[in-house]
C-alpha cells in the first residue's frame, strides 16, 4: 500500500517535471511544424500537380513531373553541374583550409597575427554573394578589366570572352566558391584543432614524431567531428548552390546552361512565364532526396567506422593473445 | 515558487510566439477600413494607391498624378526586372493576395497577365482611346477574349540610328534617304557591313552586338512560336541564325552583350579592345525611347572618378549632333509598358483614373512627351523626389492625335539636336501605324530568350546548325513545361 503510494507520487513527479519540458520545447516544435515540415510536406504535395501562378486552379497529375524532369535533358546537366561544381570547390576548399589551419595553430611554427589572417581570409564570405557575382562579371567580361590587362601585358594574345565559355565560366564559378568558402571552414578546422589538448603534440615530440606524422595520428583522428560536420553542412550548401550561378549570367546558367545547378533550375520553372511551381516543387522534392541520401550516407559510412574500430581492435587483441597461448 | 515561475516564463515564450507570428492582423484590419473609407468617397478620388513598377519612369506619372489629385497619394514600389524580379514578385503576391492597385507591365510579359484572370477589365476606356486616336497594336496587344486590361501611354516602333561622320567617311554622304537605302533589306544591309569593315580596316563595327537584330527577325515572322501547344520555328529564324553567323565571322559586330558596359561604350566611342586599339561602331537599332533613354544619356562623354587623386577624368566623345535615324532593314517594335490594375484590387475606380490619367489623357501625354516633368517640376509637387527624376522629351506617345499635334514641336527639341536637326518623331509617326502586334504570345519572352545560347553557339561556329536548334528545343522544354516540343 505504502509502496504503491511512493510510485504515484514519484509518478506525478516526473510527470509534473516532463510537462515544463514540453512547454520549453514547444516553441521550437510549432516553428518547426509550421515553417520547416508543413513547408517541406507542402512541396510534395505540389510536385504532383500542375500547379502555376497565373491561374487558381489546378490538377493534380501524378508523377507526370517527375517523368518531364528525367526526360528534360537540362535536369541532368544541372545534376552532374551541381555535383561537379560542389566537389571541385569542396576538394581544394578543405585542402587549402587545412594546410592553414594546421600551421596557424602549430606551436612550432608560431605564425603572427593569425587573427589577421583568418579576419582576411574571411572577409570575402561577408560581402552579398549579389555583389561578388556582379563583380566577377564585370572583371571577366570581355571588355573588362581582366582581359586588359593580360593582353596588353602580353600574357594573352587576344582576349577572351570568358562568359561565353563553358569551361571558362564554370571555372570562375568554382573559383568564387572557394574563395568565398574557405576562410569559414579555415576557421571550424582552427576551432577543432585548438580543441585538441597540447599534452598529445607534446607527448609526441618527446616519442620524435615529425610534423606529418603528428598530423596523421593525433589532429586527423580527433578532427573528424568537425570534419563530419564541415562535409556534411558543405554538402548540403553545395547541393543548394543558388545565389553566384543564378547572379553571374543571366540567370539561366548560361552559357549552355553550364553553371545552371539544381536550385537554378527550380528557379528558372518557378519564374518560368506561367510560374510552373509544380514543376519548380519537382526539382525542390529531387535536391531532398539527393542531400538526404547523400548526408545519410556519409554519416552511416563514418558511424560505421566509429563502431567498428574497437571491436577490431578487441577481435584483434583476443586473436594475438590466443596466438600468444598456442605458442 | 521555482515552478510557477518557470511555468509563466514557458507560457511568456508561447505567447511571444504567437503574438509574432499574429502581429500583423490589427495592422491589416485597420488598412481595410481606411481603404473601404475611401472607396466609399471615390468619386472625390482621395486614398492611397499602391503602384509597382520596374522602372522610375512611372514615377514621373505618379507625380504628376498626385498633382493633380492632391488627396490621393501613391504609395510607389519600384522592383526592377533585370533578371525576372518584378514578375517574379509580382507572381508570389498574386499567391498572397496582398497586391498592388496598379501595375506597370513590360512587353516582355505583358500578355501574361492579359491572359490571366488576375487584371481588371478596363474596356469602358475604350471609347476614350478611340477618341485619342491609340495605335491599334497597344490595345491590340493588351486585349483577351474581348477585354482590353491594360492601356500604354507609348508607342514602340523601332528604328536605325546611325553615326554621320562614319557614314561621311564611308559612303561618302550622311543623307538619311540615301543611307537608308543602302540598308533597306536584310542582305544590303550585311553589305554595308562588310563595306565599313573594309573601308575602316576593321576599326567600326556595323553593330555593337548580334542581339541588336534578333528584335527585327522575330517582329517579321510569318507564324507564332506556338500553334496548338507546338513550337513553330518560322523561317525568319533560320535567316537570324545565318545573319547572326556572317555578322560574328565577318567580324561585322564588337561581341558585345546589350545592355552592358561595351555596348554603352560604343555610343560615345570609348569601346577600347583588349589590346587598347579604339574601335567604333556604326549604328544601333533601338526603338523610339531608345533615343531620350539611352542613346542620348550615354552619346555623352562619362566622368570617370579618380581614387585618391581626387581628379575626375572623362571617357568618350559628345556624339550629338552626329546620329541620323532612320528606318532601317526591316520595321520592327521593341518593349513599351502598359499599366493594368489588378482585379483585387480594394480601389478600383481609383486605379482606373490612374491608368486614364497617364495613358488616355491628351494632357498629360503632351506634357509627357514635350518633356514638361522636368525634375524642378517634379519638386515642387514633391521636394523628396531626388535630384535625377525627369521626363526628357522625346518619348513617342501611344495617341496619333496627340502625336499629329506635337510633331512639329520637335524640330527644335534635345532629341533634334541630337540628331543634327532630323526630326525622329516625323519617322516614327509614318512608321507607328503599320505596326502589327497580332503575333505576339504569352511565352514569347520565354522562348526568345531560349534562344541566346544556341545562337550565340551557332554564330561562333560551336555548334552546327543542327546541334543550336536542338539545343534551342531542350532549353524550350525545359523553360516550358506545357509546350510540345518536337
Amino acid at each position: 500500500m505504502a509502496d504503491s503510494a511512493v510510485k504515484i507520487k514519484k509518478s506525478r513527479h516526473r510527470f509534473n517535471k516532463n510537462i515544463y519540458g514540453y512547454i520549453f520545447t514547444a516553441p521550437f516544435i510549432i516553428g518547426f511544424l509550421l515553417f520547416s515540415l508543413y513547408p517541406l510536406l507542402y512541396t510534395f504535395y505540389l510536385s504532383i500537380t500542375d500547379m502555376t501562378m497565373m491561374k487558381k486552379s489546378y490538377e493534380i497529375v501524378g508523377l507526370d513531373n517527375f517523368t518531364k524532369l528525367f526526360s528534360d535533358k537540362f535536369f541532368i546537366q544541372a545534376l552532374k553541374n551541381t555535383w561537379k561544381i560542389w566537389l571541385l570547390n569542396f576538394i581544394p576548399q578543405i585542402g587549402i583550409a587545412m594546410l592553414l589551419a594546421v600551421w596557424f595553430t602549430s606551436q612550432r611554427l608560431k605564425i603572427k597575427l593569425v587573427g589577421f589572417w583568418r579576419t582576411i581570409y574571411y572577409l570575402p564570405n561577408l560581402l552579398m554573394p549579389a555583389t561578388i557575382a556582379i563583380l566577377f562579371f564585370n572583371l571577366f567580361s570581355l571588355y573588362g578589366p581582366v582581359n586588359q590587362f593580360t593582353v596588353r601585358a602580353g600574357i594573352l594574345n587576344e582576349a577572351i570572352d570568358f562568359f561565353r565559355s563553358n569551361g571558362w565560366t564554370q571555372s570562375i564559378l568554382i573559383f568564387v566558391q572557394w574563395w568565398m568558402w574557405f576562410g569559414a571552414t579555415l576557421i571550424i578546422l582552427m576551432a577543432g584543432m585548438t580543441s585538441i589538448s597540447a599534452t598529445y603534440y607534446e607527448a609526441a615530440m618527446v616519442d620524435g614524431a615529425n610534423a606529418w606524422q603528428m598530423f596523421r595520428k593525433i589532429t586527423l583522428p580527433l578532427l573528424k567531428p568537425v570534419l563530419v560536420y564541415t562535409l556534411v553542412t558543405s554538402l548540403v550548401g553545395g547541393m543548394q548552390m543558388f545565389d553566384i550561378p543564378y547572379m553571374l549570367t543571366d540567370g539561366r546558367g548560361s552559357p549552355n546552361g553550364s553553371i545552371m545547378t539544381l536550385n537554378v533550375l527550380m528557379y528558372m520553372k518557378f519564374s518560368s512565364n506561367k510560374g510552373h511551381i509544380g514543376a519548380a516543387a519537382s526539382v525542390g522534392v529531387m535536391i531532398f532526396i539527393i542531400t538526404c541520401t547523400a548526408s545519410l550516407l556519409v554519416f552511416k559510412v563514418l558511424q560505421e567506422r566509429r563502431d567498428a574500430n574497437p571491436k577490431k581492435v578487441i577481435k584483434r587483441t583476443v586473436r594475438e593473445g590466443k596466438h600468444e597461448l598456442c605458442s | 515558487m521555482k515552478k510557477t515561475i518557470a511555468l509563466v516564463l514557458a507560457c511568456l515564450m508561447l505567447v511571444g510566439l504567437i503574438t509574432g507570428c499574429t502581429k500583423t492582423t490589427p495592422a491589416q484590419s485597420s488598412e481595410v477600413e481606411s481603404n473601404t473609407n475611401s472607396s466609399t468617397e471615390e468619386k472625390n478620388f482621395s486614398g492611397t494607391l499602391k503602384l509597382w513598377s520596374f522602372t522610375d519612369e512611372v514615377k514621373t506619372m505618379v507625380l504628376a498624378f498626385e498633382e493633380q489629385y492632391p488627396d490621393v497619394k501613391v504609395e510607389y514600389t519600384m522592383i526592377p526586372m533585370t533578371n525576372g524580379e518584378f514578375q517574379t514578385k509580382l507572381k508570389s503576391a498574386l499567391q498572397t493576395g496582398e497586391v498592388p492597385d496598379v501595375v506597370s507591365l513590360e512587353a516582355a510579359f505583358v500578355r501574361e497577365y492579359i491572359e490571366s484572370d488576375f487584371l481588371a477589365d478596363v474596356s469602358d476606356l475604350l471609347p476614350l482611346a478611340k477618341e485619342l486616336g491609340t495605335y491599334q497594336f497597344t490595345i491590340d496587344i493588351a486585349t483577351y477574349e474581348g477585354q482590353t486590361k491594360a492601356f500604354s501611354y507609348q508607342a514602340t516602333p523601332g528604328a536605325m540610328f546611325y553615326r554621320r561622320s562614319l557614314a561621311k567617311e564611308y559612303f561618302g554622304t550622311d543623307d538619311p534617304a540615301a543611307i537608308q537605302e543602302l540598308v533597306s533589306d536584310m542582305t544590303k544591309f550585311e553589305a554595308a557591313a562588310k563595306t565599313i569593315k573594309e573601308k575602316s580596316n576593321g576599326n567600326t563595327y556595323m553593330l555593337c552586338s548580334t542581339g541588336d537584330f534578333a528584335n527585327l527577325f522575330f517582329a517579321n515572322r510569318q507564324t507564332p512560336w506556338v500553334v496548338d501547344d507546338k513550337l513553330v520555328i518560322d523561317p525568319k529564324i533560320d535567316q537570324l541564325f545565318e545573319t547572326a553567323k556572317s555578322f560574328r565571322q565577318n567580324g561585322y559586330e564588337a561581341q558585345a552583350t546589350q545592355w552592358q558596359e561595351g555596348w554603352f561604350a560604343g555610343m560615345n566611342d570609348s569601346l577600347v579592345d583588349a589590346k587598347g586599339n579604339p574601335k567604333k561602331v556604326f549604328s544601333y537599332l533601338l526603338p523610339t525611347w531608345g533615343l531620350p533613354y539611352v542613346l542620348m544619356p550615354n552619346g555623352a562623354p562619362k566622368v570617370v572618378k579618380a581614387e585618391n587623386t581626387g581628379k575626375d577624368s572623362t571617357v568618350g566623345i559628345d556624339t550629338t549632333g552626329d546620329w541620323a535615324c532612320i528606318n532601317g532593314p526591316m520595321p520592327y517594335q521593341w518593349g513599351g509598358t502598359w499599366i493594368g490594375a489588378m482585379k483585387d484590387s480594394k480601389n478600383l475606380e481609383l486605379a482606373k483614373e490612374f491608368i486614364k490619367f497617364s495613358t488616355l489623357n491628351a494632357d498629360t501625354l503632351k506634357k509627357w512627351a514635350l518633356g514638361v516633368y522636368t525634375n524642378e517640376y517634379l519638386k515642387k509637387i514633391n521636394p523628396s523626389v531626388g535630384d535625377t527624376l525627369a521626363q526628357g522629351a522625346g518619348d513617342f506617345v501611344s495617341s496619333q492625335k496627340v502625336v499629329e499635334e506635337i510633331v512639329s514641336e520637335f524640330d527644335n527639341a534635345a532629341t533634334s539636336k541630337f540628331l543634327a536637326g532630323q526630326n525622329s518623331y516625323k519617322g516614327f509617326a509614318a512608321a507607328a501605324p503599320t505596326i502589327s502586334l497580332k503575333l505576339i504570345q504569352a511565352s514569347d519572352d520565354a522562348i526568345q530568350r531560349s534562344l541566346n545560347d544556341p545562337l550565340s553557339n551557332y554564330a561562333a561556329g560551336k555548334a552546327s546548325k543542327q546541334e543550336a536548334i536542338q539545343q534551342f528545343k531542350d532549353a524550350v522544354k525545359n523553360a516550358l513545361p506545357d509546350i510540345i516540343v518536337e
